[in-house]
């Protein structure tokens, strides 16, 4: 039984010149619910992303969030109404230390900066905000690198910050586009716990290209190819799909989970 | 210890005040008035060049909206000093503010040249079509007012009054590059797309910077005018430009006090070196390549990590 859509898409459409990068998806994922998305390399999964953060304008179709429409709704404002992000290349601001990132994120949040003059004339560094960007920070278990220079971070550990600048963000709507991609094992396993931790608390989707990570993740699946949505509903009916193993896998025999 | 003195902000501004009061009386007094003025320049264009990572080529246009702004305010209007300052401010942030809208949404190559064109234009129409009221060729030579010891006629009170404002405004920059607003700056100078998926709207705060920018600028122009009494074409002239950006680079893009040093620094050079070199100049484009390939960071940026 499916929940009250919190995120939908009714036909959408993205055409870059002649090639259709989305073709007429129409999508849902329920309140709190944690779904996956999967998909070959160019299948649109990303594009998909762009479409429903308000990055791209949609060719056709619409976009809705709690029932009402925001295909035209820009991004940042899609960010205030509780849509988070992060993107396939880990994005964090290099120049700045973890805290600057942090705060950064939190302070368009917090009610105390809403006012101008301590926006532009405040002092960036509070105790109550540094406590807040701390928390979220221990969270990730990243919190003993808060003055670190972000530059000077791993990769696992960009990819860590980056989630949880998404989270101080308080959305009700999570994207994380390849959150595993270019990971160690160790660091997959450790950000695995993490969404297993908050999964429930909000709506997560998650694009992903290798299936295996995200069969014990999600609630549901569904499977992207050439731009059109192939199939959508159970993990487990998903993989068994005739369909799908053909544009996933070729041809080739593959056991069902 | 440079990087120490610049946390603290009583510090820097301490330090900017001493080390210009002890130039002055050691050298002459109305030369390093232009210094100051030329200083609250950079710091303008620093804001934007440095701060927000967008190069303008042409932000003598709004030095000399400041100066034309107070300058034909003086000659038509009214001979308050204050006033006329405020009018040239006003007149640059005005102007930041309508050019903005269309500059703006521009970057990188686009951005610095559209400045110039614009400045190109403003020099013309204040030379050519509008020389009734500016002056054209010959510039307005301008009076202010004096009232009691606020005498802007005597060069003393003009340093004390430049070196006040300089202070001021370095003292606002510094809250401001501090604030969440700096902040936020700094992560649009480095990924615009990020900055605007962490719910900003990009687009208005840049806006909004550039018409500080301007209006710090403007605020250079109007001293300037006020300074030397007259406004003319040569505080328009577009082939300026080269002057400020130099010095932000000299001195250390991206820090208020970096812009100090280095619009001190190029004075310096510029007025002490020409008068034992004749083409001096060409010393100073031997020491950009210096500084492009060698000392990226600028005096202040090298000097705060020493």
């Amino acid at each position: 039984m499916m929940a009250e859509p919190i995120l939908s898409t009714k036909g959408i459409t993205k055409r870059f010149d002649g090639l259709v990068a989305v073709d007429g998806i129409t999508y849902e994922v329920g309140d709190c619910e944690t779904s996956g998305i999967i998909g070959p390399n160019g299948a649109g999964k990303s594009t998909f992303f762009n479409l429903l953060t308000g990055y791209h304008r949609p060719s056709e179709g619409q976009v809705f969030f709690q029932g009402r429409e925001i295909t035209k709704v820009r991004s940042y404002q899609r960010v205030m109404i509780g849509i988070a992000r992060t993107f396939q290349l880990v994005s964090v601001f290099d120049t700045m230390s973890v805290m600057e990132n942090m705060m950064l994120a939190r302070v368009r949040q917090g009610l105390e900066y809403r006012s101008k003059g301590r926006f532009f004339f405040g002092k960036l560094r509070t105790r109550r905000l540094e406590e807040e960007c701390f928390q979220a920070l221990e969270t990730l278990g990243i919190a003993d690198k808060a003055e670190t220079r972000t530059a000077d971070m791993s990769y696992g550990e960009k990819r860590e910050l980056e989630i949880a600048i998404a989270l101080s963000l308080s959305p009700k709507v999570l994207l994380l586009d390849e959150p595993f991609a270019g990971l160690s094992l160790v660091d997959i396993g450790h950000i695995s716990e993490v969404i297993k931790k908050l999964r429930g608390r909000f709506t997560i989707v998650i694009i992903e290209h290798k299936i295996s990570k995200l069969m014990d993740l999600v609630e549901s699946l569904c499977v992207i190819n050439e731009g059109a949505l192939v199939c959508n509903g159970n993990p487990q009916e998903v993989i068994c799909d005739p369909t799908v193993r053909e544009c996933y896998w070729g041809k080739e025999d593959m056991v069902c989970y | 210890m440079f990087a120490k003195i610049e946390k603290n902000q009583a510090l820097t501004l301490g330090l900017i005040a001493a080390l210009f009061l002890v130039y002055a009386y050691t050298t002459s007094l109305p030369r390093i008035t232009d210094f100051i003025i030329f200083c609250i320049f950079v710091m303008g264009f620093d804001l934007l060049y440095g701060h927000m990572g967008q190069l303008s080529f042409g932000h003598m246009l709004y030095l000399g909206a400041g100066a034309y702004g107070c300058g034909m305010f003086a000659y038509h209007v009214s001979p308050n000093p204050f006033v006329c300052i405020l009018m040239g401010i006003l007149t640059a942030a005005g102007l930041a503010a309508l050019l903005g809208q269309v500059v703006v949404k521009t970057g990188g190559a686009a951005f610095a040249l559209l400045n110039l064109a614009l400045n190109e234009v403003g020099a013309y129409l204040v030379l050519s079509p509008m020389h009734r009221i500016t002056g054209g060729e010959d510039g307005l030579s301008l009076f202010f007012q004096s009232y009691g010891f606020i005498n802007f006629g005597d060069s003393v009170f003009r340093f004390y009054f430049c070196l006040a404002v300089l202070l001021l405004v370095a003292f606002l920059l510094l809250r401001l590059v501090r604030s969440p607003f700096g902040n936020l700056l700094k992560a649009i100078k480095e990924d615009e797309v990020r900055a605007r998926f962490l719910g900003y709207n990009t687009y208005l705060y840049k806006y909004v910077t550039f018409i500080i920018s301007g209006a710090v600028c403007g605020l250079a122009g109007a001293l300037t005018s006020v300074n030397l009494a007259y406004c003319n074409t040569s505080l328009i002239a577009p082939t300026r430009n080269v002057e400020v950006i130099f010095s932000a680079l000299i001195g250390g893009a991206g820090s208020v006090m970096g812009a100090v040093v280095g619009g001190t620094a190029y004075m310096t050079i510029s007025n002490y070196l020409a008068a034992y070199i004749v083409r001096w100049e060409m010393f100073l484009g031997i020491a950009l390549l210096f500084f492009a390939f060698y000392f990226r960071k600028g005096i202040w940026g090298y000097a705060r990590r020493a």
